[in-house]
């Protein structure tokens, strides 16, 4: 079967099935005409098929008139940074991010930096559907130009709005790994920026990433043995693009992606303002650190874009995911990697704590995720029904269906990128979590075969 | 009433106008069928200096990665550069992105073989059913080829070139050249290849980033500046090219442009010199190239327009030159293909052994006068069109249909036919007596007109 979805921000797939240059050249001028001719940023990431793909972009836009500055290989948050300091009118990041290998995708960049909220999104969609894309007489075909040396001023503008003097006086010892992807184009100069001493692994960029290229414990352990045998105060570990990060402690241990944005909310919090905004999925630990900061979690459907523009509309300080992203919202409208790390560095800095310490901060929950194969045709009638199945919980129903108990929730909802259904249970009960773990899966896969 | 499309599928390529017809999605789609039907290989992308070549640059190198291809981008690089070092590299194929002698705004495809030979109609027609079909090789992310530059093309043509002529024959005269490079693909090569030859030149319209000076053909209107530029120097001999460095038009200093036809002509000659073989030409070329064949002792053959077609009869037997009237020089011991650097060198090296002007030289030949005429017609007229002409005038011709009607009497020949890209038929006449020529020229056009409307 083909592997293809569009998302408001994005559109990904399975290259070559599913995913065709046609169809990013058709995209990339529905949202050149969408853009109406302004300038345009590129950017890419390091797979095999990103130059590929990001040609058909190049090919798109300049059709349509707009302009391209094309960064090249370059993170996508720099990329949204980029957007913004160039006073252009959007951004198209060529990048499978998190995906395994095998996939790509576009992701469309509005002009105040953020990924396409769905409203905008949406208008990019009709113009696809409608097919009439803005077409330039060779006169005024857009022009390419190559973007260089804005990694200086994207650190100042992003980073450099943190309490950069402590970082760099505690001259902390930081091990990344950056999985062969764009964060190799940065990283060496942003550490250098913090004053930190710099532990690099899977460093050069390439398309042969040496691990599944999502931030998540399992993919972590290259890093968690490197931080067993050397000494380094922190290990982070990015994704291809630089939206997500995973955080290894000084003692080799990996925590879940889920840790991020509550850890780095913890921090923020304790400034003022604790209004931070996630997704449906995201751990209750992000309640709990706002609970003890006096502050406010607001829940959307997953997806950056999503999270984002309730964020912008909420006057956030915060915006996050579970999967590692995090965004400060008076900085950057993007979930970006780097500003995370920076902030991770700021907390363990201000304070002198060790991330071993910050982390033990977090409430202990136990999370369990699990997935159920159903065929695209059937995902939402499954859905439809087991809607009805939570007596006594708080539904919401905007993202699949999830329910909340005091101690628990379960959220079960259709993948964006494969023919499954994810099914999450988190609890502060870990014999609770387990029991009602079972009874989901057993619920939902007889839905699935339709024995209700 | 005709219909002028702005877009032409062909066997020629795909040529279309630049905001209208010639989309990124078309490039990319016919990218990626030149793609699967050439293999998972090498192919040579470069282009003439239309402005629109970095949009369609890059849909073609999209759609060629697509299929597993490996691009090579040779940049801006002249047509017969990208055909030589398709053979030369033994790479699967190449895609010039030239509209030649066409206006700015139009731009196209032209595929190029393994052999280094613009695809013949077969092979086109295969190029175009998988067009259609629109079933192209897709690769997975892991199989997806990189885009590598080369910036050596125009060089190993040139030494090609170089080890044909008698480059120091050539250079001893020190000849005195001027050249008009339409600021279009000549610009990247030429002025390296007159240095070579020892000659003291003069380039103009040599800026690629600024559009075409004037129309792209080389044909005596568009090219007063190099006749003033020759006028002022004084040159031995001036060169025009087209846009993509495939034609080649010769300005004389005292007698302006001499009229393309003769560039085959001169070419025609110097290389019968060494070699007894004979030439192929198409049926709108000059009948000069008979008369300086006849002198030689070779046969002349006659082919349809086209490159491809006299390029597989000069194959087929074993001509030693021949080409196309509009300025397109063939010599295959370079390779078989219209070159207008091959035409220069050549022709240079004709002066130099001739020790004779240009002038004296062309009053050494036999005089033609060759009118062109053009006008539009739907494209489904043609053949009556072609039918009528030949009941009308054909009375004592010579009568050849393989490429519209060619009528030939002695020293004197009538051609009508429809282009292969233009809803537009033309007439082409030859005769000794200018007068002549645009008399019976005229007829033929009013009869075609009257059967066209």
């Amino acid at each position: 079967m083909k592997q293809f979805k569009i998302g408001n921000s994005w559109i990904r797939g399975v290259v070559g099935n599913g995913l065709t240059a046609e169809l990013v050249t058709d995209f990339a001028c529905a949202y050149g005409t969408y853009v109406g001719g302004r300038e345009v940023v590129l950017v890419r990431d390091t797979r095999a098929s990103s130059p590929m793909f990001g040609a058909a972009a190049l090919a798109g836009l300049l059709s349509t008139g707009c302009s391209v500055a094309d960064a090249g290989v370059c993170p996508t948050p720099v990329a949204q940074y980029l957007v913004r300091r160039r006073r252009a009118g959007g951004g198209i990041a060529v990048t499978g991010s998190h995906n395994a290998a095998g996939w790509n995708a576009l992701k469309f960049i509005d002009e105040d930096g953020a990924l396409l909220n769905s409203i905008r999104g949406e208008e990019v969609l009709d113009l696809y559907h409608l097919g009439e894309y803005t077409k330039a007489s060779w006169d005024r075909l857009g022009k390419r130009e190559e973007a260089t040396g804005f990694v200086g001023s994207y650190l100042a503008a992003t980073a450099g709005t943190l309490n950069v003097e402590s970082i760099r006086a505690a001259k902390l010892r930081v091990a990344v790994d950056t999985v062969n992807g764009t964060a190799g184009a940065v990283i060496r100069e942003f550490l250098g920026f913090l004053g930190c001493e710099p532990i690099l692994i899977n460093e050069e960029m390439g398309p042969d990433f040496a691990h599944d290229p999502a931030p998540s414990a399992r993919n972590m352990r290259q890093l968690e043995s490197l931080l067993r045998h050397i000494e380094a105060d922190v290990g982070f570990a990015v994704n291809t693009d630089v939206d997500r990060v995973g955080i290894v402690t000084e003692k080799g241990v990996a925590l879940s992606e889920e840790c991020t944005f509550p850890l780095v909310a913890d921090h923020v919090f304790a400034r003022g303002s604790a209004v931070a905004v996630t997704n449906l999925s995201t751990s209750m630990m992000i309640d709990r650190v706002a609970e003890r900061r006096g502050g406010r979690i607001i829940r959307t459907k997953i997806g950056e874009g999503y999270v984002i523009f309730r964020a912008v509309n909420e006057d956030a300080v915060l915006a996050g995911e579970g999967s590692g992203g995090v965004a400060l919202m008076p900085v950057s409208r993007a979930f970006d990697g780097f500003l995370t790390m920076a902030l991770v560095l700021e907390a363990m800095a201000e304070g002198g704590h060790r991330i071993s310490e910050l982390a033990g901060r977090l409430p202990a929950f136990l999370m369990k995720k699990g997935e159920i194969p159903c065929s695209p045709d059937r995902v939402y009638h499954v859905l439809e029904e087991f809607r009805g199945f939570h007596r006594g919980g708080q539904v919401d129903l905007s993202d699949g269906v999830r329910a909340a108990w005091p101690g628990h929730w379960i959220h079960v909802r259709a993948s964006n990128t494969e023919p499954i259904l994810r099914v999450i249970v988190e609890g502060e009960d870990p014999e609770r979590v387990e029991r009602v773990f079972a009874d989901t899966l057993f619920r939902v896969n007889t839905v699935v075969h339709g024995k209700s | 009433m005709s219909r002028l499309t702005s877009l032409k599928i062909s066997v020629s390529g795909v040529r279309g106008i630049v905001g209208q017809s010639l989309t990124p999605q078309l490039v990319t789609a016919f990218a990626a069928a030149f793609g699967s039907y050439a293999g998972r290989g090498p192919v040579l992308v470069g282009s003439d200096t239309r402005p629109s070549r970095h949009m369609v640059a890059q849909a073609v190198t999209a759609g060629l990665l697509s299929t597993g291809a490996e691009v090579v981008d040779l940049g801006i690089c002249p047509v017969p550069s990208i055909q030589y070092m398709v053979a030369r590299t033994k790479a699967f194929g190449g895609i010039a992105i030239t509209a030649s002698h066409n206006p700015i705004e139009w731009n196209a495809l032209k595929f190029i073989g393994p052999e280094g030979l613009f695809l013949n109609q077969f092979r086109a027609e295969e190029v175009l059913d998988i067009y259609h079909q629109g079933e192209f090789r897709r690769v997975s992310d892991a199989e997806v080829r990189g885009v590598r530059r080369e910036s050596g093309a125009c060089a190993v043509h040139r030494d090609g070139i170089l080890k044909y002529v008698d480059r120091d024959a050539i250079a001893r005269r020190k000849f005195r050249v001027a050249v008009d490079c339409v600021n279009g693909a000549g610009a990247v090569a030429t002025p390296a290849l007159l240095e070579a030859l020892g000659c003291e030149f003069t380039a103009i319209h040599t800026s690629v980033d600024e559009p075409f000076p004037h129309s792209p053909e080389p044909v005596a209107e568009n090219l007063q500046d190099l006749v003033r530029v020759a006028r002022q120097i004084g040159v031995d001999i001036a060169f025009a090219q087209d846009a993509d460095a495939d034609r080649l038009a010769i300005v004389s200093a005292t007698r302006g442009a001499i009229g393309e036809e003769y560039t085959v002509a001169l070419a025609v000659k110097q290389v019968l010199k060494r070699a007894k073989a004979p030439v192929v030409v198409n049926l709108s070329t000059t009948q000069l190239v008979e008369d300086i064949a006849s002198a030689a002792g070779v046969e002349v053959y006659r082919a349809k327009v086209g490159e491809i077609n006299v390029t597989e009869k000069l194959l087929a037997v074993n001509g030693a030159v021949g080409g196309e009237g509009n300025g397109g020089v063939i010599i295959p011991a370079i390779h078989p293909c219209r070159d207008s650097f091959a035409g220069m060198a050549v022709i240079l090296q004709l002066l130099a052994e001739e020790g004779k002007s240009l002038e004296e030289i062309i009053d050494g030949l036999p005089r033609y006068a060759i009118v062109k005429r053009k006008t539009a017609c739907p494209s489904e007229r043609v053949f009556r069109v072609l039918r009528r002409i030949e009941e009308a005038f054909g009375a004592g011709a010579v009568v050849d249909r393989s490429d519209g009607v060619r009528l030939a009497w002695k020293r004197k020949w009538l051609q009508v036919r429809g282009s292969n890209t233009e809803p537009i038929v033309r007439v082409f006449v030859e005769a000794p007596d200018e007068e002549e020529a645009r008399q019976l020229a005229d007829k033929a056009l009013e009869e075609v007109k009257r059967l066209a409307e």
